[in-house]
């Protein structure tokens, strides 16, 4: 017994050395670098910053040129659509296509992904909204459903018991277009915030992609062709309000895949990689390209991506600063190190970490 | 003899096990009150959404309770203990120290686990009449952490106490303080679900640490 407690005791105070000492040397030597506000402009063709400088807000391109705040307006005019209208300086036409204001609000679209939206406990219940009820705004439905090993049962919340008919219906129709329990994956977006609604995604247990939502209180399920060889991971419904895309995708090999609206047709995005799991993304997105900032263990990555057909157009790495010395230090100080929280998940439990 | 520990343990405690039941029950109370007034107000399915949607589990407010029960406890099973010096007295009794000195232990966390289970249990029937099963385990697991500190910190405190020496006990209370600040780390749901066997054993092991304080009162350690 006395052995067991001292060998507790020399235990703990180990663990909270290695956990607290590396903690207190970061909190007082860290410096957070925070990337300046980057977008790809399709008027200059180039990736443009916004950086605080020292007196003042300083905006320049990647090829070296220098803009003042109304210019850097301009050549991001579907970012800053307001600001121009306000002015009565909205152009005509961008890259030669005539546009009027609400037709490029309309396109423009913010999209965000970080790992911990991905590994964080997830309840497993969900709710199916009213599709196509013939109103204008939508309406939470007065059940959730939850998927099982052979079906999809919807639970009434008022009286909280499983409506079985609703249930049977569902699950037969399901079962019905070659959904095979269970379901890997799921992916939908149940607020009544949005302009319309596209029920959800489902990667059945074959890694095959199916489209479920409510029409008229009736169950439609499509399944959707993907090309040979993707094998899907990840699936993020868009419903933006272009109604261009139907969601997002990435497969086994992080490729970045758009699964379009009309059609059904699956594209591949002219990114490299994408890992959900482990990587951020976020999109400012309008009707001529998308900015593409991925944030991976490697630093960060911009990519102007063509909007029509989803190519690459350009790319622009951004090194973060590496010569921090009290970083250097503190890798051979503290080789290893114990935290209960990650960057990248929302799950508490000790992680040892080398730091060398 | 050790039948006798436990009901000389439970004559020290039954006031404080009656004052701690009550104020628990209380919380658990007040909390299922203050659930049931919203499915009253705004009905049930918006509770349903807030917590599918916005992470609630309406019971933040016992959080801490079951901590700072665990700490009263031991302060108020050991504390006069050690200032009467009665410790030396059952030391001197004619059965294993080791023995004595866990059940001394084990009787307040037996008290610990009955108090803690009326509440876990008061809550999960509230919870089973208006929710779904993963609505319930959403609340009891966010939850089970807090239960959990409060046991460890009865160990915790209970080592803290018997310590003879003030240095030491300092260093102890430094070390449980530390120590008790990872159950709290984070209030989202469930995000403990995989940790929460291993701090399960951890905190159990913990009731060996009183045996090292006793273990230094024997030697005679004094400041």
């Amino acid at each position: 017994m006395k052995n067991f407690s001292k060998i507790l005791l020399i235990f703990t105070v180990g663990l909270i050395i290695l956990w607290q000492l590396p903690w207190g040397y970061n909190f007082l030597t860290s410096k957070t670098e925070r990337p300046p506000f980057t977008m790809y402009s399709t008027v200059v063709n180039d990736f443009v910053t916004m950086k605080h400088g020292e007196a003042s807000l300083m905006h320049y391109g990647q090829k070296g040129d220098k803009y003042t705040q109304s210019q850097f307006d301009s050549i991001l005019p579907a970012f800053y659509v307001r600001q121009l209208v306000a002015d009565g300086r909205f152009p005509e036409k961008i890259n030669n296509v005539e546009v009027a204001p609400r037709e490029v609000q309309l396109g423009n679209f913010n999209f965000k992904s970080l790992p911990t939206d991905i590994n964080t406990p997830k309840v497993g219940l969900y709710q199916l909204m009213e599709s196509m009820s013939g109103r204008v705004n939508l309406k939470m439905p007065k059940d959730v459903f939850r998927l099982t090993k052979n079906g999809i049962e919807f639970i009434d919340m008022l009286s909280n018991s499983v409506d079985v008919s609703k249930s049977d219906e569902y699950t037969k129709m399901l079962l019905k277009k070659g959904v095979v329990f269970p379901i890997l994956e799921i992916s939908g977006n149940p607020t009544t915030r949005k302009e319309y609604d596209e029920g959800f995604l489902l990667l059945d247990n074959n890694r095959k992609l199916f489209h479920l939502k409510m029409t008229q209180s009736l169950p439609y399920v499509r399944h959707i062709s993907l090309p040979k060889d993707v094998k899907l991971n990840h699936i993020f419904i868009t419903e933006f309000a272009n109604r261009k895309t139907l969601a997002f995708m990435t497969d086994v090999n992080n490729s970045f895949y758009v699964l379009t609206k009309k059609g059904y047709k699956v594209e591949k995005v002219g990114i490299p990689s994408f890992d959900p799991r482990k990587d951020a993304l976020t999109i400012f997105g309008n009707m001529f390209d998308w900015t593409v900032i991925v944030d991976s263990e490697n630093g960060r990555d911009y990519y102007a991506i063509n909007s029509e057909d989803y190519s690459l157009i350009d790319r622009m790495p951004y090194m973060f600063s590496n010569d921090d010395i009290w970083s250097k230090i503190g890798k051979y100080i503290i080789p290893l190190h114990i935290s209960f929280t990650d960057y990248f998940d929302n799950y508490i439990f000790p992680r040892v970490k080398f730091n060398l | 003899m050790i039948k006798a520990i436990f009901y000389k343990e439970w004559l020290k405690v039954r006031w404080f096990y009656f004052v701690a039941n009550v104020a628990l029950l209380s919380f658990t109370i007040y909390s299922i009150l203050k659930i049931s007034r919203v499915i009253k107000i705004k009905g049930v399915e918006h509770l349903w959404e807030v917590m599918l949607y916005r992470d609630a589990i309406f019971i933040d407010m016992l959080k801490y309770v079951p901590l700072i029960i665990g700490i009263l406890l031991a302060v108020v099973q050991f504390i006069p203990e050690m200032n009467k010096k009665c410790l030396k007295l059952t030391l001197h009794l004619p059965c294993s120290n080791m023995k004595m000195v866990m059940s001394m232990v084990l009787s307040g966390f037996v008290i610990l686990v009955a108090s803690f289970s009326v509440s876990l249990i008061t809550l999960k029937i509230f919870l089973s009449n208006h929710f779904a099963g993963e609505l319930q385990s959403q609340v009891i697991m966010t939850s089970l952490p807090w239960y959990i500190a409060g046991i460890l910190s009865y160990f915790l405190v209970s080592w803290v106490c018997l310590e003879p020496t003030w240095k030491r006990r300092v260093v102890n209370l430094i070390i449980s303080a530390i120590v008790l600040k990872i159950f709290f780390f984070s209030s989202k749901p469930q995000a403990y679900n995989d940790f929460l066997p291993w701090l399960m054993i951890y905190s159990i092991s913990a009731l060996t640490l009183s045996w090292l304080s006793v273990i230094r009162f024997k030697a005679g350690k004094q400041d």
